[in-house]
């Protein structure tokens, strides 16, 4: 089968919308990503905005009316189709196709201009979501790529705090004192870091004091491994 | 070569002496000096830039430059279960203390030291508790400790001194600082250096000192205070930013024309210029305070 361009594609994108799936589209789909994250994208802003709340989405009357003057005003509606040719061309359109949802929402809006407009609205959209979707996203990357690198290494050291722990005891109690002070220090800071960076994944200050805090540790436990094993 | 002496340390008598007779009190104070502190005092004869290695768990060690080619090392051990080993190897001299049984108490691992070394000597101590203090030694230093604190005077070199617990203070110091600890507080006082980055976790750093043309200087805390002092007659790029913490400053910013500094999105900061912005002072905190103050 000849696979469409993305060019191309562009033109199916609305009924694709609808739920239009040509078998060239889904073909070009399969193969290009570009097109397929825009799709993901769309349907993501699809899902999002019938998430929302009904009441707040449904537009009072008078601003479709005034819509409507509007577009008349600037010619962009060139015809005015009368209440009684209305009724009839809804009966003549009974045994024809389903009308598209942006077409139900504007009946008599010229095709172009419905296109053009909902461009417009799209992009319009898709700015005003990007942000608190691609930020939820990225942060919930961040969060799982900081989980990643530091649950490791957190278990790690807890393994060799537990070890650690018997070895200083013979030491100076002075220095095994600082040490276990300081060790409940760097444990503190790790929590309060974990927690910033948990409210705020993208936070690159909070997540440096976390790595940082997390070396201090291992710096620590290794001091205390060594002097453990002088004393031993 | 060295050259070494065996000094006992002084015994205070007490008043039974008066009343007690020969035998006895000689006893005694034979006893006393064996078990009493042996003062040790060795010399090597070194060359130019020679390098002290001074390792011990628990002490005071004070070192101070002298005009002489040779390296001292007086050493006075807590007990007669601890043992300080010093012994040349070329021009390196390795001071350590060690332990003669395997029943030393804690109490008893400790040894006090003054060492007197040529000024361009190196310098790498370890020294677990107490205290060291370096005064004019201009060579490079290394000093670790765990709750000791380090006091260095009129230092030069490449300074590198980290601590767990223990404070560090550095007076009319010059070269390179490089100090990094979890609790211990920092005090840069009349410092003439061009790089120095100080990182300290609860501790709070307090600068004030010069900042040299094209010197950086980098500090930074978890909480705690970190304070910087300035001139009117300084001139640096600043950036400090806490990140849940205030940043106060009285010093009158602008904009710098050669700055790249991105605006952080987190916390409170303060970029700009203070005259021709020639040093470069970088302040950062979690959620401690920055103070930039006028000097008084």
């Amino acid at each position: 089968m000849a696979t469409i361009t993305c060019r191309e594609f562009l033109a199916y994108l609305e009924p694709w919308m609808e739920g239009e799936r040509p078998q060239d589209a889904q073909a070009h789909l399969r193969t290009c990503r570009h097109c397929s994250s825009v799709v993901s994208d769309l349907e993501l802003i699809h899902t999002q905005a019938r998430s929302w709340n009904t009441a707040e989405q449904e537009a009072p009357e008078r601003v479709w009316t005034s819509l409507r003057a509007q577009l008349e005003q600037e010619g962009l509606i060139r015809e005015t189709i009368p209440a009684s040719e209305d009724r009839a061309r809804d009966v003549a359109q009974a045994g024809a196709p389903r009308a598209g949802w942006f077409r139900t929402l504007f009946p008599r809006v010229p095709r172009p201009v419905l296109a053009g407009a909902y461009l417009a609205a799209l992009v319009a959209v898709a700015f005003a979501l990007s942000g608190p979707v691609n930020k939820r996203v990225n942060e919930a990357r961040w969060l799982k790529g900081t989980q990643t690198s530091t649950s490791p290494l957190s278990a790690q050291l807890d393994f060799a705090e537990q070890n650690s722990n018997s070895y200083v005891t013979r030491g100076n109690p002075a220095v095994t004192a600082s040490l276990h002070q300081n060790l409940a220090l760097v444990d503190k800071y790790i929590a309060l870091c974990e927690k910033s960076v948990n409210e705020e994944p993208q936070n690159e200050v909070a997540r440096d004091y976390l790595y940082e805090a997390y070396q201090q540790k291992a710096d620590l436990l290794t001091q205390m491994t060594e002097r453990g094993e002088n004393v031993q | 070569m060295s050259t070494s002496h065996f000094v006992p340390a002084p015994w205070v008598p007490k008043a039974k002496w008066k009343t007690a007779g020969l035998l006895v009190p000689s006893l005694l104070l034979c006893s006393a000096v064996s078990a009493g502190p042996r003062r040790q005092e060795q010399h090597f004869k070194v060359a130019a830039h020679p390098v002290i290695t001074i390792h011990n768990p628990n002490g005071l060690i004070t070192v101070k430059a002298w005009t002489k080619t040779e390296v001292m090392v007086i050493s006075t051990p807590a007990s007669d279960r601890i043992e300080v080993d010093a012994e040349q190897m070329g021009n390196r001299v390795d001071v350590s203390t060690r332990e003669l049984s395997d029943s030393v108490a804690p109490d008893d691992m400790r040894a006090d030291f003054q060492i007197n070394v040529p000024e361009d000597a190196e310098l790498q101590i370890h020294n677990d508790a107490g205290n060291v203090s370096v005064a004019n030694v201009l060579g490079d230093m290394n000093v670790e400790t765990v709750a000791a604190g380090v006091d260095l005077e009129d230092a030069a070199g490449y300074l590198t001194v980290k601590t767990v617990g223990g404070s560090f203070t550095c007076m009319r110091c010059a070269g390179r600082i490089e100090a990094s600890s979890i609790s211990g507080n920092f005090r840069l006082l009349d410092l003439r250096s061009y790089h120095v980055w100080a990182q300290t976790s609860s501790g709070n750093i307090l600068f004030n000192g010069e900042f040299l043309p094209n010197g950086t200087y980098s500090l930074k805390n978890y909480s705690g205070v970190i304070e910087v002092r300035f001139s009117p007659g300084d001139s640096f790029d600043l950036s400090a930013t806490s990140l849940k913490g205030k940043v106060n400053n009285e010093a009158k910013l602008t904009p710098s024309a050669h700055q790249h500094h991105f605006m952080p999105r987190w916390g409170n900061a303060l970029f700009g210029t203070f005259n021709e912005g020639r040093a470069k002072i970088e302040m950062t905190s979690f959620d401690g305070t920055i103070n930039i103050l006028k000097r008084d």
